[in-house]
């Protein structure tokens, strides 16, 4: 049936190519937004009041230990996790974006009090453990970018540091990040920041190694409003920031807007850039037949049926199309993310719901196209199409 | 098998102007004849075999098939009567050029609800009355003028339509395949069938039961 058609499937190819590439690109920013969303709703961010002492989701000074203590005294939270955030590089400003690559350090004798992530997914080896010194887990991304997997050795601040385990994908900022125990994270903070040696040399402050902290996840009660018990935070802890997890996501909602119009551009552009070439291409592959068409009529052949022959023919097409541009579009972005992106950025999502609602998309055009182009030939006397086309 | 009463048809020039090419034309042909119709290129003898094989509407006039007034009917019925009543054969052949011989012979039955293997035996037979049961699997573009016009006339004649239409069926052959393709339309008639040529051509003419000239739109003599 669809001999004849090879340079209709290419062109539908090309155009079902093009919307997924597109669409997998905006997938990819979703993802990521969606994963951050999902993340700090999950969890009150505190840090301590004040500028800029490590990195993390909550921007802000040294969180003492008595902070913590204070902040899990507070009517209605149910953990706090005090955390170390520290850009890997300290020498570039890659904070919030796509490219950021951190270390977090966790204090793993608290269980992980973000309810959205009570765990990190592991792919392979184990996650940190209470006690542990030394080792790290790694996020995909930064794993794939290194070459590292489990028993692997990476060195930070001069110290090295067995993988012990590397997270699944999770297209969002962990991919990026390497996770180790907190008091490793304590001793890079100290090793990367000059201030803070001296801070700590003079014994200006008097300050405890469980005092180095750059913030806490804070986990609330069943049944508790999050948002009541962030307020409940910032009005009974003195010398913190707190950040209502709807404020933050709200602030990375519209930190993120420009990526967001991005993604609404570049989806409309898919749907118009591939959806006029898939259906220009299968409207011309009808028109073309203009002639067999008349011949068709001549045949015998009624409107009717000349229509469900078209849109067979319509529908097998377009669905070799739509599949043979989907593995077109699969295989350019595989080819990206591996060697054009140097293997440690994923650009490409190809999501289910894209690939289905792609493909679907394709046949539904394609079908509607072709119902047009067939209408508009058959209103032609048999007569008039062969000589059109003589 | 065939009746035509005043068939009118005009054209518009691109001034706007009607060009009157047929003038109400009369014309019957009974089963078993053929009709031969000359004139010059221009005349309107492909716009008279259009009329009368449905494939175009006339201004005014109404054709008969046996007995049916075709003319009547609806855009479906009209589609059926085709199928169920004529074949044509065409000087460029118009075959498909996606479907290999035996195909194109087979599109015939399609639209009229004929097929299986007898209806398939029944193509391989006429291929082969007509030389080119080799060429059964090959696509047009393999097959030369002569080849092609056998393949459309083996089309034309599947369903064993009463009426045989030939719109210069030897128009873009060289001697030898037209007398091959104009004894297969005598033999057609010899069959029973009515058969309808319009050709420039005098020696279309020769056996044919009736020859006219159109001119100035109506059917002469000469």
């Amino acid at each position: 049936m669809l001999r004849g058609y090879l340079f209709t499937v290419l062109g539908i190819a090309i155009g079902v190519a093009g919307l997924v590439s597109l669409g997998a690109m905006s997938e990819r920013i979703v993802r990521f937004i969606d994963g951050g969303d999902r993340f700090v709703l999950g969890q009150i961010s505190v840090a301590g009041r004040g500028m800029g002492m490590g990195a993390g989701f909550t921007a802000g000074g040294l969180l003492p230990a008595s902070a913590v203590a204070a902040i899990a005294a507070v009517p209605g939270v149910a953990g706090v996790q005090p955390q170390v955030m520290l850009p890997l590089n300290p020498s570039t400003s890659q904070f919030m974006t796509l490219t950021q690559e951190l270390v977090l350090g966790f204090d793993l004798s608290v269980p992980m009090p973000n309810r959205h992530y009570r765990s990190l997914p592991v792919r392979a080896g184990r996650f940190l453990r209470d006690g542990d010194r030394r080792v790290a887990v790694l996020g995909a991304a930064f794993a794939a970018s290194r070459g590292l997997g489990v028993g692997s050795r990476l060195t930070l601040e001069g110290e090295s540091y067995e993988v012990v385990g590397v997270l699944d994908r999770m297209l969002t900022a962990p991919d990026r990040f390497v996770m180790v125990p907190i008091a490793d994270a304590r001793a890079q903070w100290v090793a990367k920041d000059a201030l803070l040696r001296t801070v700590l040399a003079s014994g200006a402050m008097p300050l405890t190694a469980s005092d180095l902290n750059t913030g806490a996840a804070v986990g609330w009660r069943d049944g508790e409003d999050p948002d009541a018990v962030a307020l409940r935070i910032r009005e009974r802890v003195p010398g913190v920031n707190v950040q209502l997890p709807s404020e933050l996501s709200q602030l990375l909602r519209s930190s993120t807007a420009f990526f967001s119009a991005l993604l609404a551009g570049i989806g409309v552009l898919a749907f118009v850039i591939g959806g006029l070439s898939l259906a220009n291409t299968v409207a011309a592959a009808v028109f073309e037949r203009i002639r067999d068409f008349g011949v068709k009529r001549a045949l015998g052949a009624t409107d009717l049926q000349l229509g469900r022959e078209v849109l067979a023919e319509a529908l097998g097409v377009t669905l070799v199309g739509g599949l043979a541009g989907i593995a077109l579009a699969l295989s350019l972005g595989s080819f990206i993310d591996a060697f054009v992106a140097g293997g440690n950025q994923q650009l490409f999502h190809f999501s289910p719901r894209l690939l289905g609602g792609a493909l679907a998309f394709s046949v539904l055009l394609g079908t509607a196209a072709a119902a047009y182009a067939t209408a508009r030939v058959v209103s032609v006397s048999p007569a008039e199409a062969i000589r059109r086309a003589s | 098998m065939l009746r035509a009463v005043g068939l009118v048809k005009s054209y518009r020039a691109p001034s706007g102007a009607p060009i009157r090419v047929l003038g109400g034309v009369d014309l019957t042909v009974k089963a078993g004849e053929i009709v031969v119709v000359t004139g010059p290129s221009g005349s309107g003898k492909s716009t008279l075999l259009n009329v009368l094989g449905l494939l175009e509407d006339g201004d005014g006039g109404d054709v008969w098939y046996q007995d049916d007034r075709v003319t009547a009917l609806g855009r479906t019925a009209r589609s059926r009567a085709r199928g169920g009543y004529v074949g044509f054969l065409f000087q460029s052949f118009l075959l498909l050029p996606s479907l290999t011989a035996l195909e194109n012979v087979l599109l015939a039955a399609r639209y009229v609800g004929r097929s299986g293997p007898a209806t398939r035996q029944r193509a391989l037979d006429l291929l082969a009355e007509v030389g080119v049961a080799d060429r059964r699997d090959h696509f047009p573009p393999q097959l030369s003028g002569g080849e092609q016009q056998r393949v459309a006339f083996c089309r034309a004649v599947l369903n064993d339509p009463p009426l045989l239409l030939a719109d210069e069926p030897t128009g873009s052959l060289d001697d030898a395949n037209g007398a091959v393709i104009l004894a297969a339309l005598r033999g057609r008639a010899r069959a029973g069938g009515a058969v309808v040529v319009v050709s420039h051509r005098p020696e279309a003419a020769v056996g044919a039961s009736t020859v006219y000239r159109l001119r100035n739109g109506a059917l002469e003599s000469p």
